[in-house]
């Protein structure tokens, strides 16, 4: 374990601590991956810089029709948020279904994004509202499309021993939008999954006219099905369009056989399933949305 | 004046001190001066240890002492065959990841921890076996060559009545190969306890375990030592279910107290009690079963084959249970069974839950299904014309004795289930429609029976004394009931305290029950066989007898006593002698009594996915009599919590004798989710007259029937038969599109 | 060495820790309140569970520095000697222990809930206990007693 544990009281500060003790220093916000980590012999760092009590990093706001989230909130916080269920409800089931009400009290949503790990749900369901990830350094602030964070399993190019991440943004969903999300798992609750996916789709009329779709773990970094919802854009989603969309995303993912999550070919059959539910239930909710409001 | 206290829910004993976190278990005893032990597990399933090299973690600061197989005065022992070291010395073999090289110990935990790596050993890998049927083979290698030259421990046959005309007489066969899989008994409190040497000298040990005074044995013989110079106590254990069976803990614990003359504590992680623990028997099952055209079966010929794993633990007892339950609670005039328990690399298999009825259980009841099905009838009815009743014959060739409540079990859930009876036959009940459009709904049926008591000729007993202590009218102030028996959470220790405030005629809150500690109660047996309330119980309802006696001639002549004892020792075959299997016909009369259960599932199959979702499950057991409901409804309860793991999501993956499955974020049990929706506890109660107010036992029977009417309801929803367990939704799923 | 200040089932407290040590090492060997179990080891049980700040959290998985100046609720905080807790209290008129090693989790688990929401339905039960395993009972009788404790803090069970 560390043998220093620091809390910052600013941003400015916690990069200071970072820098001053060149890289034998890391960020820690819930610490649920991290402790384990670190007991493992995972971690190396000897100094923890908890920023869970940095001020103006625990908001769940919209400004301008972007959704802020800052690094402090927590998987519990997503969840139950009434601006996130109602503007990204996508969210709010992902960040829901993560271990169990003790690790969602402490997780944090970045944090999970910091990890790097292709099955973690939050982060299916901001690559599937294309979020943007604020990067803090020394040398300033900058936002940074989710995607740029992943570099391989467990590896973030954010380095936490030198950088940190403030808040993640991301459109929120409006009149004719809606996303959803699945998850399929070895049980209900308490688990990784096997496999999830979450889908986030915008109706024109009685078009799609945007369509993104996310899936994981079927290769090393959270994957988007580019191509597959491609083939939606345009298209009326009926049962037809929104299949032929889930097939072309289970030809295109690549998941292996792994010992504790199944067969591949499990895996791929059951991309097209989750992705279908969720393209689904995400043109059901769009088109209330639509409906609701009246015109589109 | 006498009081009803049995049949009543009244408080358990310790509740109030579990719901304040009070109650110490093992891990929460910390005595002064206390030391702190790690074990240096072995690296590989089978190896040879070539050398042994502690100089670089005794040169830690910190460290004590480094025990290793030269410091254990005899270094063997068993809870049946003594085949297990306690410590693996330089040129002798590793069996299992369970086998252990030394133990360290020092004056931290964190020291301890970091000085067991240090330790250096060197093996030599040697080719294992991780099936027991290549274990089998002539060729196979060979895991305990000190003991011949096979690798089967045991043997066992039944042949009863004409196999041959059976199954001619037979209209319709069904035959399948089942696979039940290790189960790890996964209870909450990971092993641990404290060593240490007491004022009087002798070695003691606090841990949590099934049968203390066994335990003394084992260690009695380990170190050499007579058993009045050892102590164990047992304070409240955190779950058992047959785990604690064995020793896995205690004679480390008394090695290093026994060794360094400190006390010396020691706690396993859960990762050591997952990988270096026991586990439930993994059973191959062929099974051919015969019946006649209007659902009477005529024969059964089975197979059982059962891993060992590296040691032998109580492999022939679970194998001897095995058979006798083979052919399921049924009336079966021609059988052919052939029962093997086989050395593997195995983890080692132990009791549990079950002890060797379960998986027999599992297959018995699918093939009842299955044969339901091909003749077209329902499976509620097809069980009605072969359930075994009062005095029928059983597989084994004995008479079954009073109170066989299988069939009132079997009605009493069938009817809350919505099953109709009409003239002798059984409708089942319209299931409704599913919840969505991918998704099927199914109804499974399964029961099952189990022994209480030890068997085939065991001289089952437990000891018991009864203290009073008298006011100045000569009236019962206090009771205090002694005996070894743990309470592993069932409730043991309450149901023993209202079975004796009932014969005592006092109020249940003036009972209590003595913390087992061997220097202070008598030896009542194992914790284990869904005994206690019948054994004990019938021993403390004799003691109480005995003690009101004393009593009374103490007030008759006027002694001014003020404390009374008494006590009685109740043996099993005083009542209901068992025998030993004939080794030609396996012909005997093995159990002393029983326990019924049947379970129904009703459940939904996702068709895309092959995910099960369980709704609704009915269990009903007959107990005899339920000495407190709410405490047989909790282990009803927790059966179908144990069953339901074992069908749906329960995976112990070993391969090559390497577990992949280490900790509870790997290996899952059933979280509150995965439970069934509602869940519907019936009490049956249909006396032994040889139990305790009619009571007979019902810990173990509550998880025989959950798994094969869960799997028989996914077969009832979506047409496929998952024979090996668990049925995953990936197997589920691989059997519904025809590649399995 | 650090000196932790929290405040620890409504008294202040003072203890030493390593910045490496978690909260449930330091109520079990610090402390000496050892009402928190230890069992998956790896927030994967909710053995653990003790409130922070009102919320549930693992406390094997959680740093103990992080409680600095925080209020900290363990299984010791509940009830007074001579009566449980409602919670407490209605796991016991349910006969929910049975071997007892995950209630102080649950029963902590279920404080956070009904502090939260009075009047949860079964399902938010559920969801809130799903982080608590229990290895004995099948969750049936635990559920019950939440309900009850529901009931009752609520004014209609007749006690409380």
């Amino acid at each position: 374990m560390w043998d220093e544990y620091l809390f910052p009281a600013s941003v400015e500060e916690a990069l200071e601590m970072l820098e001053a003790h060149g890289g034998e220093a890391r960020i820690i916000a819930g610490g649920t991956d991290l402790v384990l980590q670190s007991q493992r012999g995972q971690c190396l760092a000897k100094v923890m810089v908890d920023i869970t009590r940095i001020a103006g990093l625990d908001h769940i706001e919209e400004r301008d029709g972007l959704i802020y989230i800052g690094a402090r909130v927590t998987h519990g916080q997503v969840a139950a948020s009434p601006l996130i269920c109602s503007r990204a409800g996508v969210l709010a089931e992902a960040c829901g279904s993560v271990g169990g009400a003790q690790i969602r009290n402490v997780g944090t949503l970045v944090g999970n994004v910091v990890n790097a790990l292709p099955a973690a749900d939050g982060a299916i369901a901001l690559f599937a509202l294309d979020a943007e990830a604020e990067v803090a350094e020394r040398t300033g602030r900058r936002w940074t499309p989710i995607s740029t964070l992943y570099a391989g399993v467990g590896l973030c190019t954010v380095d936490p021993c030198a950088a940190m991440i403030t808040q993640l943004r991301f459109r929120a969903l409006g009149k004719g939008e809606a996303g959803a999300f699945e998850r399929l798992a070895k049980r209900r609750a308490l688990v990784l999954p096997i496999l999830n996916a979450a889908a986030v789709v915008g109706l024109q009329g009685d078009k799609v006219a945007k369509a993104r779709i996310a899936i994981g773990p079927v290769a090393p970094t959270p994957f988007i099905a580019a191509e597959a919802a491609e083939a939606l854009v345009g298209r009326i989603p009926h049962e037809a369009s929104v299949t032929e969309a889930a097939k072309l995303a289970a030809q295109a993912a690549q998941p292996r056989d792994s010992l504790l999550r199944g067969s591949a070919e499990y895996r791929k059959a059951m991309v097209e399933v989750l992705v279908r539910r969720a393209l689904w239930r995400a043109v059901e909710a769009a088109s209330l949305q639509e409906g609701e409001d009246g015109n589109s | 004046m006498s009081k009803k206290v049995v049949g009543e829910s009244v408080p358990k004993i310790d509740a109030a001190t579990k719901v304040r976190g009070q109650r110490k278990f093992p891990q929460d005893f910390n005595m002064k001066g206390q030391l702190y032990a790690k074990v240096v597990w072995s690296e590989y399933p089978h190896a040879r240890v070539l050398k042994i090299d502690v100089s670089p973690a005794e040169a830690l600061p910190g460290v004590v002492a480094i025990l290793t197989s030269e410091d254990v005065p005899v270094n063997e022992y068993g809870i049946d065959i003594v085949d297990q070291p306690v410590l693996v010395g330089e040129g002798e073999k590793v069996r299992w990841l369970g086998d252990r090289i030394a133990i360290v110990i020092a004056e931290s935990e964190r020291i301890a921890q970091e000085a067991r790596q240090l330790v250096r050993v060197e093996y030599e890998p040697l080719p294992g076996v991780s099936d027991p049927r290549e274990a089998m083979k002539p060729d196979a290698p060979l895991i305990h060559e000190e003991r011949g030259d096979s690798n089967i421990l045991k043997y066992i046959k039944i042949r009863k009545g004409d196999i041959e005309k059976g199954f001619a007489e037979a209209d319709v066969v069904i035959e399948s190969y089942y696979l039940t899989p290790h189960v790890e008994h996964a209870y909450m409190q990971p092993e641990a306890g404290v060593g240490y040497i007491d004022k009087e000298g002798r070695v003691t040990v606090i841990a949590a375990a099934q049968w203390s005074h066994d335990d003394l044995h084992q260690i009695s013989q380990m170190l050499d030592l007579p058993i009045d110079q050892l102590r164990e106590i047992v304070p409240a254990i955190g779950g058992a279910f047959g785990g604690r069976e064995d020793m896995y803990i205690q004679h480390l614990l008394a090695l290093c107290a026994y060794c360094v003359r400190q006390p010396v504590k020691m706690v396993f992680d859960r990762e050591e009690s997952v990988m270096r623990t026991g586990k439930r028997h993994p059973y191959y099952i062929r099974y051919r079963t015969g019946a006649t055209r209007d659902g009477k079966l005529t024969a059964v010929e089975i197979e059982l084959i059962s891993d060992a794993g590296a040691y032998a633990s109580t492999s022939i007892p679970v194998l001897s249970n095995t058979a006798s339950f083979a052919a399921g609670p049924y009336v079966v005039p021609n059988a052919k069974v052939d029962a093997y328990t086989v050395y593997t690399n195995n983890a080692v298999a132990m009791a549990m839950r079950g002890f060797g009825s379960t998986q027999p259980a599992f297959a018995y009841e699918m093939q009842m299904n299955k044969l339901a099905e091909a003749l077209g009838v329902d499976p509620v009815e097809l069980r009605m014309k072969n359930l075994l009743e009062d005095g029928s014959i059983a597989l084994t060739g004995n008479p079954m004795p009073t109170g066989v409540g299988i069939k009132e079990t079997l009605r009493q859930s069938a009817l809350a289930a919505g099953w109709k009876e009409e003239n002798g036959g059984w409708i089942k009940p319209d299931l409704g429609p599913p919840s969505a459009p991918y998704r099927r709904r199914g109804i499974g049926v399964a029961c099952g029976y189990k022994n209480v008591g030890y068997s085939f000729g065991f001289d089952d007993k437990s000891k018991v004394i009864v203290e009073l202590a008298l006011d100045e009218s000569g009236e019962i102030a206090r009771a205090l009931v002694k005996l070894g028996a743990s309470d592993q959470g069932m409730g043991a220790h309450t149901a023993l305290a209202q079975i004796a405030a009932e014969a005592l005629g006092v109020d249940y809150e003036k009972v209590r029950v003595a913390l087992v500690d061997t220097s202070m109660v008598p030896n009542a047996g194992s914790c284990s066989a869904s005994r206690h309330v019948y054994m004990s119980g019938n021993a403390v309802i004799r003691a109480c007898q005995e003690v009101l006696r004393k009593r009374e001639a103490a007030l008759r002549d006027e002694i001014g006593e003020k404390r009374v004892v008494g006590e009685y020792e109740y043996r099993g075959r005083s009542v209901r002698p068992t025998t030993p299997y004939d080794p030609e016909t396996g012909m005997c009369d093995p159990h002393i009594s029983y326990g019924y259960a049947t379970q129904i599932a009703l459940l939904e199959v996702d068709v895309e996915t092959g995910e099960t979702e369980v709704l609704k499950v009915w269990a009903a057991q007959d107990v005899g009599k339920a000495i407190n409901p709410e405490m047989v409804k909790g282990q009803a309860g927790g059966g179908v919590h144990m069953g339901l793991g074992y069908a749906l999501t329960e995976e112990f993956i070993q391969k090559e004798g390497l577990v992949k499955t280490r900790r509870f974020s790997e290996y899952h049990i059933p979280t509150v989710a995965d439970m069934s929706r509602e869940f519907i506890p019936l009490i049956v109660e249909v006396p032994d007259p040889t139990g305790p107010f009619g009571a007979k036992g019902v810990g173990e029977m509550t998880t025989l029937p959950t798994a094969p009417a869960i799997i028989s309801a996914i077969h009832d929803a979506v047409g496929v038969w998952i024979d090996n367990l668990p049925a995953t939704a990936e197997k589920v799923w691989r059997a519904m599109q025809g590649r399995a | 060495m650090v000196t932790l200040k929290m405040i620890l089932n409504g008294q202040e407290v003072s203890v030493d820790v390593e910045p490496g040590d978690l909260l449930a090492d330091v109520f079990r060997d610090k402390l000496g309140l050892i009402g928190t179990k230890i069992s998956s080891g790896e927030g994967e049980c909710g053995a653990c569970t003790v409130l922070v700040d009102g919320k549930a959290v693992d406390s094997c998985i959680y740093p103990a520095i992080k409680v600095q100046g925080r209020e900290v609720i363990t299984i010791e905080g509940l009830g007074q000697d001579n009566r449980l807790d409602a919670i407490q209290q209605a796991f016991v008129d349910k006969t929910a222990p049975q071997c007892g090693y995950c209630v102080p989790g649950m029963v902590i688990s279920a404080k956070a809930l009904l502090d939260e929401n009075p009047h949860p339905t079964r399902k938010e039960i559920e969801k809130r206990i799903s982080g608590n395993l229990c290895r004995c009972t099948g969750y049936y009788q635990i559920i019950e007693a939440i309900e009850l404790a529901a009931e009752r803090l609520a004014g209609k069970g007749g006690l409380e």
